[in-house]
């Protein structure tokens, strides 16, 4: 194992990686920026190297200073978290350049997983289910065409190097397919410095459904079940729950053959998370990989009995999995929410300022409690990064327990000083919609809260 | 080879400056103590990922090195790690006999050069002069360079031995690009 490991991020996931390399003896070097260094944080660590200002792109992105502060540190490994570097294929590379071990996949599998177009033939190359569309780009109108008429309408136009939304246009038929296509290319182009477009199929609404595997070096690959992410705004996760209320023992059986024929296929080592959309007429696609320990791992962590950061440090280490499939035995049911410095009542403001109570109540029951934080009253919620400043899990041997377990410890928990979403967390987890679990990506069941 | 260069930060820390890094890596090279640093002034290498970067004392700084915070070869240092801390160089160079600057003409105030050297009136050709007759002078101002085997530094006002804070130009001594030697007077001044 590692004698000591650079955490190469900030807040609440570098605390969670300390706790997993104190358990291992590894002995956590930490990283901050100048407005995070000094964060009460950062006592979890061994030792602290200041990368820069407060701006991301000049600390926690600086992959130069990143892995110096790993070298001069001596530091044998690094773990990326996750945001900032953590699926920078480049990054992964120049640790291993330097001789630091990124605690991840080979950059080649960021590589192909990083852009859609090689993502998505890759994995119908695997016989990963994808969704109906193009293979790879479009060379020309009339092959956007053709794709179209085989998948069904309505499509969306995608350019390959677009991202939040931008360069997508919906098409109904043929005719508005014609049109878009020079206007989406050469908005891409403009955009993004490539008019390269692919499509797919148009799937309305449908349920975020993704699995976690684990792989290590040696072809050993399994699945941790699913975890259902539906409840979003903007893309951006809100409360995540495994098992899925719409996965029986059937589908999660095959979903997890998926996604671990999809992580072998691409040489995977480590955690990682294979998404997926269910359709409303439950068909399964395959939509991306993210190459990285997910914010929402926790939630598996309790169904499982598994602590996939120390799961992670070990096949990093050359470690052999420890299990098989068939010793992965998941039992009850997980809920998490984030809880997040952001005002849902003005539209999820960012909310930052210094907390002056933060207590969340643990023995409430029926079932347990986990809080995931960096933070406790008096220490400031930073305006200059993410605004999650804590996740907490509920566990218990049913949904329904598992979601009164949350509900008595958020209705009990004081968290004063800055605006979080915890209001919107009790309006969702006492819906009806959410108890019933009848609810997809294009709305917050619950929300919004009637005008206090 | 010319390496980047990358400036110190500056912090002050009541009469005394503190320079730090401006990234991460090993340190080397340090001035050592009793050298004045002043701006463009070399003050070591800084090594990130095996690439040297020359470090310098940024615009406005001069003073004499107190002690080096990190003699070791190859110290590892973090952005912000202090690396010299700084006396005001008032009283050092400038306090010498010659420099109480009465004047060679009647009762002037004269500012004198740090070093030998070439000096110039602008900061690259082309550029207007960095000070002209009339002008007022307050600590710190650029009033021109001198050149010292191809190293251009600039020299900055320093209200020292003798010369006010604030002091109106009545003459520029050197024509553009003269020699001068170390000591010789740069610019005759009135209090202003």
């Amino acid at each position: 194992m590692f004698r000591r490991l650079l955490i190469a991020n900030r807040g609440e996931v570098a605390v969670r990686v300390a706790r997993a390399c104190r358990d291992l003896g590894i002995s956590p070097v930490g990283v901050a920026s100048e407005s995070d260094f000094g964060a009460r944080w950062l006592e979890a660590m061994d030792e602290v190297v200041c990368l820069g200002p407060s701006a991301s792109r000049e600390s926690y992105l600086r992959m130069d200073r990143v892995v110096q502060a790993a070298l001069q540190t001596n530091c044998a490994a690094l773990h990326p978290g996750w945001g900032f570097l953590s699926e920078n294929p480049r990054f992964a590379a120049l640790c291993e350049q330097h001789g630091v071990t990124f605690v991840g996949p080979p950059s080649s599998a960021m590589e192909v997983m990083g852009r859609k177009a090689p993502a998505k033939a890759a994995m119908r190359a695997a016989g990963v289910p994808v969704i109906p569309g193009s293979i790879g780009l479009l060379s020309s109108v009339d092959e956007a065409l053709a794709c179209a008429r085989e998948a069904g309408y309505p499509v969306i136009l995608k350019a390959d190097a677009g991202g939040g939304g931008r360069g997508m246009r919906k098409c109904f038929d043929d005719a508005e397919l014609r049109a878009a296509f020079v206007q989406a290319s050469a908005e891409a182009e403009s955009a993004f410095g490539s008019g390269a477009l692919y499509l797919e199929k148009y799937l309305e609404g449908g349920r975020h459904i993704e699995v976690q595997v684990m792989a290590d070096r040696f072809g050993n690959c399994v699945h941790v079940g699913e975890r259902e992410c539906s409840v979003q705004r903007n893309h951006q996760k809100l409360v995540e729950e495994s098992p899925s209320p719409v996965i029986d023992a059937a589908t999660r059986e095959h979903i997890g053959a998926i996604a671990v024929r999809a992580a072998r296929s691409i040489g995977y080592v480590g955690a990682g998370t294979v998404e997926f959309l269910r359709a409303d007429d439950g068909s399964i696609y395959f939509m991306e990989m993210n190459t990285r320990l997910q914010v929402e791992h926790g939630v598996s962590e309790l169904t499982s009995g598994l602590d996939l950061v120390k799961l992670q440090l070990h096949v990093a280490a050359n470690g052999r999995l420890p299990l098989a499939q068939s010793g992965i035995q998941l039992a009850g049911s997980a809920i998490e929410v984030r809880i997040n410095a952001e005002d849902p009542a003005q539209n999820f403001r960012p909310s930052p300022g210094t907390l002056a109570a933060f207590e969340f109540p643990r023995e409430l029951g029926p079932g347990t409690i986990r809080v995931d934080t960096h933070m406790q009253a008096g220490d400031s919620v930073s305006p200059h990064y993410d605004s999650l400043i804590a996740k907490v899990i509920a566990h218990a041997p049913t949904r329904a327990e598992a979601i009164e377990t949350l509900l008595r410890c958020l209705r009990k928990a004081r968290v004063e000083g800055v605006s979080t979403t915890l209001p919107l967390h009790l309006a969702v987890l006492d819906s009806q919609a959410f108890r019933a679990g009848e609810y997809d990506t294009r709305s917050i069941p619950g929300w919004p809260v009637p005008a206090r | 080879m010319s390496r980047e260069i990358l400036y110190l930060r500056v912090r002050t820390e009541g009469e005394h400056v503190v320079l730090e890094s401006p990234s991460v890596g090993l340190f080397t090279e340090a001035a050592a103590a009793g050298i004045a640093l002043v701006a463009e002034a070399k003050a070591g290498v800084l090594t990130t990922l095996g690439r040297a970067y020359e470090l310098r004392v940024p615009e406005g700084v001069a003073g004499l090195v107190d002690g080096v915070l990190h003699e070791r070869v190859q110290a590892p240092v973090g952005f912000g790690t202090a690396l010299y801390r700084l006396r005001p160089l008032a009283g050092a160079l400038y306090d010498s006999e010659d420099a109480k600057s009465k004047s060679p003409s009647d009762g002037a105030l004269v500012f004198r050069a740090p070093s030998a050297g070439r000096f110039w009136h602008r900061s690259a050709p082309g550029e207007p002069a960095l000070v002209s007759v009339g002008d007022v002078l307050e600590a710190g101002r650029a009033v021109g360079l001198i050149e010292v085997m191809k190293t251009f530094t600039l020299v900055h006002y320093q209200p020292a031995g003798g010369l006010p804070p604030r002091a109106r130009v009545v003459r520029i001594v050197p024509t553009d690009g003269a020699e001068i030697a170390e000591k010789a007077p740069l610019l005759e001044l009135a209090p202003a």
